[in-house]
């Protein structure tokens, strides 16, 4: 293996560390990125067997704790009420994601001025935005323009079809008078560039086999390894060392495809290993310099865990809502309830998502992300035959605040293949995001009562779904004032000058929407501060 | 592996399980054949082996006969063998294409040839929206629009 010095090395080759190669590609810096996951050709998608629902349960699980394939490592979310899930190769989680595509708010970047809670972002969403812009385009993002919801901004692609489910929904939403909008969505609704467009096929989460969606393996990929970017995939990061002298990151240490452990130099370190494997790494990246982790002189690395807890209602319509056809999380959102209102009982705000439903099978095993199977006999019958192809859900999106006790630490037995310690999630949802789902149940039960639903069906019992950790952020938060964050606001870390951090562990605070454009923005962002400042990079 | 009156005893409580709906020409789990589905799963599964052996054992020690409540006592007493055997139940049953198809499914895969969901027209999405648009903008820009 040739493990030559480089100039710039990514970790991770998911959303974050695709896009910032790309931004980095015209600085002609050679530039090298390791992986521990593989490529997956759209030919080994499950979609394309006809068994392809088996696989949901499977190889294709969204959580790494029932995949567990070589390339994934164990969480232990014993002492957590809502589970991690991931991908682990080349995409990153955007094999599995569900592609849907909603900006931050002006609003979510300041927090603290506007409503006292979280903290302010060193950056804000005028900064972001020709990012986002130019994000979307390399993307493929399809959707409606003229959202009332955020600053005027131009989709790419014309919307993909919200369906009867979404239009029925719609007219429900009109009559209280309530914001919705067709979703933004990051899959071409029209043949472009070798992709072609949504087929409808509603098994988005088993990795896209027409390539509409945009993963970053669809996306990103292909061109960086045109370019000449190297990927080293089944190559799993260890440690990052630093030098003692300088205190710069010099290299690291892995495990390649070979099994052996390499060292691997660079003069620019960039981490793109998500929410959960960020921390993890800088924690197990000990030295005399950094005896409690890698950059984390603030003692912040791993705190202030943000997920979007979430729950669904569904109602019964009289007519089938042929849910199953259409990407699986897109149709409509509604940011009526988004904006912090005082006498509601909670600060800050949700989003209702209509999702599309899920297919027979993963319906009765539970619906996605719950796994409590529906009951057996004559019930099952009835609920199979009368009441399935007749739902419309919405799922509660909330926003969490970040709390310091809410974190990603090292597990001190668990261990993935390669012997490095497992993350272990310790996490609560607060008393303000159980006032947000109990208050979001409500207006959803509302909506689709006013959209013609016949019966209301509702989980009533405070708990969120747990297999929805989709959304990991905040565990390496950027702030002006390195005892109170871990990275600058352009991702540098505070304590070692030549680290930065682009996925979503930066962020300061979670919005309540889908992180993805803007951990994909932010990363373009970054990239471009780097270059900027590429003169004074390390001082 | 199985004896015949194992077989015949799954494939009981599996009508259980999943009953038919004859209006609608459904099939029982038991009368599509979905034993021999958890049976080759089991095949590969220790643990699944394991826990259709209990039940199986446990009911025939009790009765010769499948009822509700039969089936209700052995999620009473063996709970964690009895949820293995619904999961692989409703997986053996619903990756059936010919219950899908009663579902509105697509039998086979559905790469590459989706579902044809038609485009909503220009006319009728503005039609939709024209009320969330009349209402002005819904958020705030703490910048004042600094663009
Ligand atoms: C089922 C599912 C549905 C989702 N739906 C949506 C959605 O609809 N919209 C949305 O916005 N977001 C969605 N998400 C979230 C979205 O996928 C993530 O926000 C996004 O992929 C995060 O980007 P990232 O770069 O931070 O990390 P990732 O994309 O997760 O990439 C991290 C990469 O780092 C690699 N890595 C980690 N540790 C190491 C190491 N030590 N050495 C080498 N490599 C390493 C991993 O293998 C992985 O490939 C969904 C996620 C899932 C799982
Ligand atoms: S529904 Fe569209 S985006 Fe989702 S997997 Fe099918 S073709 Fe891809």
């Amino acid at each position: 293996m040739n493990n030559e010095p480089v100039d710039v090395l990514i970790i991770g080759a998911g959303a974050s560390g695709a896009a910032i190669a790309w931004s980095l590609l015209e600085t002609k810096m050679r530039i090298l990125c390791l992986e521990q996951g593989t490529h997956l050709s759209d030919k080994d998608f499950p979609s394309r067997r006809n068994d392809y629902e088996l696989s949901r349960y499977a190889e294709f699980s969204c959580d790494p704790n029932v995949r567990k394939l070589k390339q994934d490592y164990p969480i232990n979310s014993n002492n957590s009420s809502i589970t991690p899930v991931n991908w682990n190769g080349v995409g990153g989680s955007t094999i599995n994601f569900l592609a849907h595509w909603p900006r931050m708010r002006p609003s979510d970047f300041r927090t603290k001025t506007l409503d006292g809670v979280g903290d302010d972002w060193p950056v804000d969403y005028y900064d972001l935005e020709p990012f986002y812009e130019m994000n979307d385009r390399n993307v493929g993002v399809s959707g409606l323009n003229g959202n009332p919801a955020y600053p005027e901004y131009t989709v790419p692609y014309p919307p993909i079809p919200i369906g009867i489910l979404g239009q029925t929904l719609a007219k429900g939403f009109n009559k209280l008078g309530w914001h919705w909008w067709p979703s933004d969505v990051a899959i071409v609704s029209k043949d472009d560039n070798g992709r072609q467009k949504c087929v409808n096929a509603g098994t988005c989460d088993l990795g896209c086999a027409a390539g509409a969606k945009g993963g970053a393996n669809f996306t990103y990929w292909p061109i960086l390894e045109n370019a000449g970017v190297e990927l080293r995939t089944d190559s799993r990061v260890r440690e990052i060392q630093v030098d003692k002298v300088s205190g710069l990151a010099k290299g690291v240490l892995y495990h390649g495809s070979d099994g052996q452990l390499h060292h691997q130099k660079a003069e620019l370190i960039i981490m793109a290993c998500n929410g959960v494997g960020t921390p993890r790494l800088l924690l197990n990246s000990k030295s005399d310099l950094f005896p409690d982790g890698l950059a984390n002189n603030s003692g912040l690395v791993g705190k202030n865990l943000m997920f979007h807890p979430l729950t669904g209602v569904a109602g019964v319509f009289d007519k089938p809502m042929r849910g199953h056809e259409g990407p699986m999380a897109c149709s409509i959102l509604s940011q009526e309830f988004y904006e912090s209102d005082s006498s509601r009982g909670f600060i800050r705000g949700y989003g209702l998502h209509s999702g599309r439903s899920t297919t027979p099978m993963t319906y009765a095993l539970g619906g996605y992300g719950i796994d409590n199977p529906i009951p057996w006999g004559d019930e099952h019958r009835e609920i199979m035959d009368n009441i399935y192809p007749y739902l419309a859900g919405l799922t509660i999106v909330t926003e969490d605040l970040p709390e310091e006790h809410n974190c990603v630490t090292l597990d001190d037995e668990l261990k993935d293949s390669d012997g490095i310690p497992a993350p272990k999630i310790t996490y609560k949802v607060s008393e303000n995001t159980k006032a947000m789902i109990k208050h979001g149940e409500d207006r959803a039960a509302e909506v689709l009562l006013a959209a013609g639903a016949k019966k209301i069906l509702s989980k009533n019992d405070d708990k969120v779904w747990w297999r929805a950790g989709w959304h990991q952020m905040g565990t390496c938060r950027m702030g002006h004032d390195p005892t109170k964050s871990v990275v600058n606001g352009w991702g540098r870390s505070h304590d070692v000058k030549n680290l930065f951090i682009v996925d979503g562990s930066i962020f300061v605070t979670a919005g309540a929407v889908n992180p993805t454009s803007t951990i994909q923005a932010l990363a373009l962002y970054i990239g471009d501060q780097i270059k900027k400042n590429i003169g004074t990079l390390f001082d | 592996m199985w004896s015949e009156i194992e077989k015949k005893i799954l494939t009981e409580i599996l009508d259980e399980l999943i009953p038919a709906n004859p209006a609608k020409k459904i099939p029982s789990a038991g009368q599509l054949g979905v034993a021999s589905f958890i049976f080759e799963v089991a095949s590969n599964s220790p643990k699944l082996q394991e826990n259709i052996k209990l039940v199986l054992t446990w009911v025939i020690s009790k009765a010769d006969k499948i009822s509700p409540h039969l089936v209700r006592e052995i999620e009473l007493i063996h709970p964690n063998a009895f949820g293995s055997l619904i999961t692989e139940t409703y997986k053996g049953y619903y990756s059936r294409p010919d219950i899908r198809k009663k579902l509105y499914l697509s039998e086979k895969a559905v790469h590459p040839f989706g579902y044809e969901v038609k485009s909503e027209s220009d006319e009728y999405l503005k039609e939709l929206t024209d009320a969330v648009r009349s209402r002005g903008t819904v958020y705030r820009d703490p910048t004042g629009g600094r663009r």
